[in-house]
């Protein structure tokens, strides 16, 4: 290459060269019979294959929170053919993976292994998906576990945090609890469990995605033995309350006593994916705080050291989105560093990003979308995100060029839309001993303990 | 048998910096990594914790790419960057779509030539890392277990026992002089490994590698810390407060075979029957059968980045009503029956069967899936810097699928005796009511 000849002037940062194209391999897709929708890619760089099969209905429509999360979990334990040790060995001797869960919007089975052995994993995915068997001894552990998980979980700065984030911005709207009580969990039954389970875990309106080292074709036929003789009407959904409307500004304090950092976190609704504002967002959403090289990354580690994790991201639900901006500071900085975060957020709204930030912004979006080229799971997540989201056919391939269509007003009017700074909520887990003072300068206080209760 | 063979080619640059280059073209990405055969054990002492914030440090400017413009210039080619200090190395690295490999060559090349940082840059960052072990340690549930809660219970050697993180007051003791001087010895070609992985022509690559690398000054490879224990003889134990969580827990480690030793491939084994998700020993009997515990898992760490003591690690968080002396007789009960009994024959089969399928995956990801063949690299790296042969990546499974039964059992007799482990038990303190 011309420049290895010349001589090395370090001063000089190398300019790029030029582009190899990015192409993304070719999805096969096909609608069984049943209305189980299957997504397939091949990839053989490594001898194995990762599949996830989705049902589009999570903990926001279960009767109890979490109890979609539960059904998945005790789902893995048996099944009408094998106990819970010969499906964990079965697993071993295929060398494979397996996991069962839910959120808010989808439960799921996800699993991968040796391409060798993608058959006999099918069978037990579709056996963990239709034939569960709910023993009643591993509900019953599963039930106790959860109730242990769940003392931990209400100790953890960033779980609090964004659980009171939630249910500030959802308010009435499932989607505000992101995690059971230990009340609500002692409450779940068998009944509950296996009465989701009957009606959510259906083919129609399911998705299997499948990315690795098999053929296309193979595997659809695999596919169509195993689970084309599954039947059932997809489920159906009730209507929800509505996410309170916009409020002004407001402090909700979590206190954790002794505790020696603080947890931040600001937010507001904002956009589902399916928003022609989506990619707009995103792009405003990584000059502010999404990236390394993000003006809040800049400003309160970079040049201040208030934290060492700060970032900012939009959130994606199905029904609704929001934007969150969060970071663990030491208690001194409370403050100083939600001055920082509102400065930060104002700037983005009132000043116009500079060509070269905003150049650099959108080689940054369109190279690492393309880092989910490089393994399995990378194309199997960007499928499921296509497939799930009911994005365009060629969603893959144009995003580079949709992306590098966007301008500097784009990012003004995602800023002004989405930035909501003035209504924006903001949650702190810590010691209030050490952060009240600091708090009330943003607001009306409320303040809760670990379990939820306002204190 | 389907397998895996990888591309790879290694050679050494006049000042003594091995270059190992491994193409594959199937996405136009590459990844580059630069490793230093530098971590926490050689620290300085009084300096708890100097390795992981001199990483830190490494991200603050260099004489042509100056504060920021290092984070600056990978995001802005579109890709992503990490570093991360581990017991006998520390890694840089970046993946990016492989139009900007020339210019991650440029920032790697130019901080290894000229580190240039300021009493300012390291203010800033020993705050940015009191923050980083506030959040991963300080405040949080079973923070720094037991990764940092074992090896002073299990070493007597500062090299092996002491606070890797680092105690505040050794942070804050640090200086711009000890920076220079830590650059000056560890940081030097002969010491390290620079990777090229990906969408890149194996003699471009090598060409590359020698323009931006081969003019860095030769400097003799620095001495290594003698990290040697003294021979254990009976068990050790302690004691951490928990201060957030509700559960009791403990950890107990087991001093571990020496790498590519014949008894390491057979450990390396057994830790997947005891420790392999819920089909290992220890979660089956512990948390699906007896449930006495909620969690119960471990590993040796990483499986090829250490070149010095380290151990077997089983985490176990137990119910409240569980008692530590029946969590340890239960424990003991599991590892007794492996000592007497080893393991099966088609247990070892299948266990073979799941490291090969792990082995893969580590290859291909191993960092999620945000930094592709991460673990390429990683592995790579390791077998330059600690078996002087980057080929192994071919050859290192072979090891383990010979291993046998017998060895499995041997092996466990000797390495999982009592006298050769350390407990260290975190216990939830007595709080008030809120």
């Amino acid at each position: 290459m011309a420049s290895s000849i010349s001589k090395l002037n370090r001063a000089e940062i190398p300019a790029l060269g030029p582009e190899r194209p990015v192409v993304w391999p070719r999805r096969f897709r096909r609608k069984l019979s049943n209305g189980l929708e299957v997504g397939l890619v091949e990839s053989h760089t490594i001898p194995k294959f990762t599949a996830e099969l989705f049902f589009r209905s999570g903990n926001s429509v279960a009767a109890t929170p979490g109890l979609a999360e539960m059904a998945a979990t005790v789902a893995r334990t048996g099944t009408a053919h094998r106990t819970s040790r010969q499906i964990e060995e079965d697993l071993r001797r295929w060398g494979s993976d397996l996991s069962t869960g839910a959120g808010a919007d989808t439960s799921a089975v996800a699993f991968g292994g040796l391409g060798e052995f993608s058959r006999p994993l099918l069978e037990l995915a579709s056996e963990m998906a239709r034939d569960a068997a709910f023993p009643v001894e591993q509900f019953e552990r599963e039930k106790r576990q959860k109730l242990e998980e769940l003392k931990i979980a209400r100790t953890t700065p960033d779980f609090l945090a964004s659980e009171r984030l939630r249910k500030v911005l959802f308010g009435s709207h499932p989607y505000a609890t992101i995690a059971p009580s230990e009340a609500q969990v002692e409450g779940y039954t068998l009944d509950s469990l296996t009465s989701f389970y009957r009606e959510h875990y259906r083919p129609s309106g399911a998705l299997l995605v499948a990315v690795g080292d098999f053929s296309a074709e193979k595997m659809f036929a695999d596919i169509e033995s195993i689970f084309g003789n599954w039947t059932g009407a997809p489920p159906t959904v009730a209507a929800q309350p509505a996410p309170p409307a916009a409020q002004s500004r407001r402090v909700h304090l979590v206190h954790v006593p002794g505790s020696v950092q603080s947890e931040i976190i600001v937010g507001n609704m904002a956009i589902t994916r399916k928003n022609p504002d989506w990619l707009r967002l995103a792009l405003a959403n990584n000059i502010y705080g999404g990236a390394f090289n993000s003006r809040l990354v800049m400003n309160i580690r970079e040049q201040k050291g208030y934290t060492y994790s700060p970032r900012s991201g939009s959130h994606s639900l199905r029904q609704y989105g929001y934007f969150s901006v969060s970071a663990a500071v030491r208690n001194e900085v409370v403050a100083a560093s939600l001055t920082e975060i509102f400065y930060e957020l104002d700037r983005m709204r009132s000043l116009p990003v500079e060509a070269m930030e905003l150049a650099d912004a959108l080689h940054y979006m369109t190279g690492v979308f393309s880092l989910g080229l490089g393994t399995q799971g990378g194309i199997a997540g960007q499928l499921a995100t296509v497939l799930m989201n009911d994005l365009p056919d060629d969603y893959l391939e144009t995003y580079r060029e949709r992306v590098r269509a966007l301008t500097s007003g784009d990012v003004m009017l995602a800023a002004r839309k989405y930035f909501d700074s003035a209504h924006a909520q903001i949650v702190i887990a810590g010691d209030r001993a050490h952060i009240g003072e600091q708090a009330a300068l943003f607001g009306d206080v409320e303040t809760f303990d670990a379990q939820g209760n306002r204190i | 048998m389907s397998g895996l063979h990888v591309e790879v080619e290694s050679r050494k640059l006049a000042n003594g910096l091995r270059v190992v280059v491994s193409p594959e073209r199937t996405a136009p990405l590459v990844t580059v990594g630069v490793y230093y055969n530098i971590g926490f054990r050689l620290e300085p002492h009084g300096r708890s914790g100097f390795a992981h914030l001199f990483e830190h440090m490494m991200f603050q400017g260099s004489e042509n790419a100056g504060k920021m413009v290092h984070i600056k210039l990978v995001n802005s080619s579109g890709g992503v960057l990490n570093g991360s200090t581990h017991y006998d190395l520390t890694n840089y690295f970046e993946t990016v779509p492989s139009n900007a490999l020339e210019r991650m060559l440029w920032l790697e090349s130019d901080r290894m030539r000229a580190l240039k940082v300021d009493d300012e840059n390291l203010r800033n960052q020993r705050d940015v890392v009191k923050e980083e072990v506030r959040v991963n340690v300080l405040n949080q549930p079973y923070g720094g277990f037991p990764w940092l809660d074992l090896p002073p219970v299990a070493f007597r050697n500062w090299a092996n026992a002491h606070n890797f993180y680092g105690e505040f007051a050794d942070l804050d003791a640090a200086t711009l002089a000890d920076v220079r001087e830590f650059f000056n010895t560890y940081y030097v070609p002969s010491n390290a490994v620079l990777l090229i992985i990906g969408d890149v022509e194996m003699e471009e690559a090598f060409t590359l590698a020698k323009r931006y690398f081969e003019d860095i000054p030769s400097i003799p490879t620095p001495i290594q810390a003698d990290t040697t224990e003294p021979v254990q003889t009976e068990e050790r134990r302690g004691t951490v407060e928990e201060k957030f969580g509700t559960l009791p827990a403990v950890a107990i480690g087991y001093r571990f075979p020496a790498r590519r030793t014949p008894d390491w491939y057979a450990m390396s084994l057994l830790d997947h029957a005891l420790h392999g998700g819920r089909a290992g020993r220890f979660y089956r009997r512990l948390v699906l059968e007896q449930q006495l515990a909620v969690e119960a898992a471990g590993d040796t760490g990483d499986p090829f980045d250490y070149n010095g003591p380290s151990q077997l690690v089983t985490r176990v968080i137990y119910k409240p009503e569980v008692t530590s002396e029946q969590i340890m007789a239960a424990y003991d009960a599991i590892v007794e029956d492996v000592r007497k009994k080893g393991i099966e024959a088609d247990e070892l089969e299948h266990v073979k069967v799941k490291f090969r399928a792990e082995y893969y995956s580590s290859l291909e990801g191993g960092h999620g899936s945000s930094f592709p063949r991460f673990g390429l690299m990683h592995y790579l790296a390791c077998f330059t810097l600690f078996d002087n042969d980057p080929t192994l990546i071919n050859s290192i499974l072979d090891g383990f699928m010979k291993v046998t039964p017998a060895q499995v059992q041997a092996a466990a007799g000797k390495y999982l005796a009592s006298s050769q482990r350390a407990i260290v038990f975190r216990l939830p303190s007595q709080k008030e009511a809120a």
